[in-house]
């Protein structure tokens, strides 16, 4: 039993990654898209178990916080107000396969090409931080949160804030998207 | 000490579950009669006093015996409590209608998402800290083991039971989509946007018990706001107490902000397709949703397992003569008492004040809540930074 359950506790993120891919292909396969929204939303809470099976609790809780909480929660609105037609339906999310077997192979050359080194090369020595004392003395499984706010407000402090405005850029521009139909 | 082994710790766990699901499902049945009963009072009438049909066969008997202990003056409050398990029994064994253009998938599973994420949030509230009680020695298989007061020990407990709640609107908004009607469908847009906006001021109304205790852990959270803070913490925490209880209000679809179901208009919002134990689920999960939001206003804003409230017990400790030490000290019955009278206030609410209107619903939250808590979450940081 004690054996059975430890073999069971390191696997965990194998499992939970199974279960966040099933989640995807559910998303993918369904007919209906309210479904799709419903397996999105179960492969984001499995992602955040991957992130809690590798003592990231402060970026699992993020994941279920932003993701499952607010993102997918816009999806299903957009999904519920914008009510089409079954034959509707059926030509936007369900005839495109060839323009989607396209966008898939693109998306996997790109990710190939971004993350060739980290898949196939050598492991890197030590963790990429750039002011290595600043994390002295932290406990980083005990102290999740305290350890992303030093990455992001003193290691990374300019790309986080340029990051922000960029998202202020998207919201402003939205707004006067959606102003200009009504002036 | 011993150490547990991974087996015996999980089976305390369960222990532990299985004792917050008792103490839920012990709490939910009692605040649902004390709403008829404070409800009746309230309005000058009596509330329930007796089970439905009869004088002849068992409920006969029991109305009978209900009749005479109206004259006895504690008991004659208590008269109609019987009628619970007779609700429990008709919500169980009434047909289950599945409406025929319903998406039976989501239908099913919209439900069960509600009441997953109400209960699920108990996982990172912690009753007492530390030992809650230790198995005695001749126990089988988890002996001489303490069990702590909290389920699970998370440092960013906090974050997790914001992520849950955030997860609940799904149940509303899948229900009010699944049934294919038109008023389940308004009345589920109408509390989603109210859920989503409110998530806002509430979650921003927690943020300054995190900024004076700086941690994220429950336990932690609660301790520091109850024993370790400066006089001026009062201010932050009484004005952060009352501002979260609105938004909670509002989280838990409760009077004075009860928009999904406001029967004058959407007959019964999300759940008018819902029947037996379906409905019975949207039903328990509001409780439930409430009593959490008790759990959390009692341990973050009044003391939580100490005595006194907004981080009173700090300042009187030193204070404190050493034969009433007791009170000194941390006990899950205080904690669980201040939930009940949390409780109670939402019924003393939804007795005395009549519901907003939807656009005054949503003025509140984005108008007032949010600047409010933003000016609270400034007042916090200021004590923080002066007053420690």
């Amino acid at each position: 039993m004690e054996h059975f359950i430890q073999t069971i506790g390191r696997n965990m993120f194998a499992i939970f990654g199974v279960m966040a891919l099933g989640g995807a292909a559910f998303m993918i396969a369904s007919r209906s898209a309210v479904h799709s929204v419903l397996g999105f939303l179960f492969a984001m809470l499995c992602i955040a178990g991957c992130f809690l099976s590798l003592e990231a609790e402060f970026l699992g809780m993020a994941q279920i916080l932003v993701y499952a909480g607010g993102i997918v929660v816009l999806f299903l609105f957009v999904v519920m107000l914008v009510e089409m037609s079954k034959k509707k339906e059926k030509e936007v999310f369900q005839l495109q396969s060839r323009y989607a077997v396209v966008a898939v192979l693109l998306g996997a050359a790109l990710f190939l090409g971004v993350f060739r080194k980290v898949l196939f090369g050598a492991a890197s020595p030590e963790a990429l931080v750039l002011r290595p004392e600043l994390a002295q003395g932290l406990n980083v499984a005990g102290q999740n949160a305290q350890a992303v706010s030093r990455g992001l407000f003193a290691d990374y402090l300019l790309p986080f804030e340029i990051l922000s405005v960029i998202l202020l850029v998207a919201l402003v521009g939205a707004v006067v998207l959606a102003k200009t139909e009504r002036v | 000490m011993p150490i547990p082994t991974l087996t015996q710790s999980i089976v305390i766990t369960l222990i532990q579950c299985l004792l917050v699901v008792i103490f839920v499902f012990v709490v939910v049945p009692l605040t649902v009669f004390a709403e008829r009963k404070v409800l009746g009072y309230l309005q000058q009438r009596l509330g329930s006093t007796r089970v439905a049909s009869g004088h002849i066969g068992i409920t006969g008997w029991m109305n009978r015996g209900m009749w005479k202990w109206g004259r006895i003056p504690v008991l004659s409050y208590w008269r109609g409590i019987p009628g619970l398990v007779a609700d429990v029994l008709k919500l169980i064994l009434k047909e289950d209608i599945i409406p025929a253009k319903a998406d039976k998938f989501v239908f099913f599973i919209a439900p069960a998402l509600s009441m997953v994420a109400a209960v699920v949030v108990f996982a990172a509230v912690s009753f007492v800290p530390g030992v809650f009680f230790t198995f005695p020695t001749w126990f089988p298989f988890v002996g001489g083991l303490p069990v702590s007061g909290g389920i699970a020990d998370i440092n960013v407990g906090l974050l997790w039971i914001l992520g849950v709640a955030s997860v609940g609107v799904y149940g509303i908004v899948l229900a009010g989509w699944a049934s294919n009607s038109k008023y389940p469908l308004l009345g589920g847009l109408r509390s989603a946007a109210q859920m989503v906006s409110y998530e806002v001021p509430l979650a921003l109304s927690l943020l300054a018990p995190v900024v004076l205790s700086s941690s994220l852990n429950f336990a932690e959270m609660s301790k520091v706001m109850a024993t370790g803070l400066p006089f001026w913490g009062l201010v932050p925490q009484i004005i952060g107490f009352l501002l979260y209880l609105t938004c909670g209000f509002a989280e838990t679809n409760r009077l004075p902000f009860d928009m999904p179901e406001a029967e004058n208009e959407l007959v019964a919002g999300f759940h008018t397709e819902y029947s037996g134990m379906k409905f019975g689920f949207f039903y328990l999960a509001e409780y439930i949703n409430m009593t959490v939001v008790a759990a959390l206003a009692a341990g973050f804003f009044l003391g939580g397992p100490w005595l006194l409230p907004f981080g009173l017990q700090g300042l009187v400790n030193p204070y404190l003569p050493g034969f009433l030490s007791w009170f000194g000290e941390p006990h899950a019955i205080f904690f669980v008492v201040k939930i009940i009278f949390l409780l109670f206030t939402y019924i003393w609410v939804r007795g005395t004040i009549p519901r907003y209107r939807y656009d005054q619903v949503m003025s509140v939250a984005w108008k007032y809540l949010i600047p409010l808590t933003l000016f609270n979450l400034l007042l916090a940081a200021a004590v923080r930074c002066f007053a420690v």
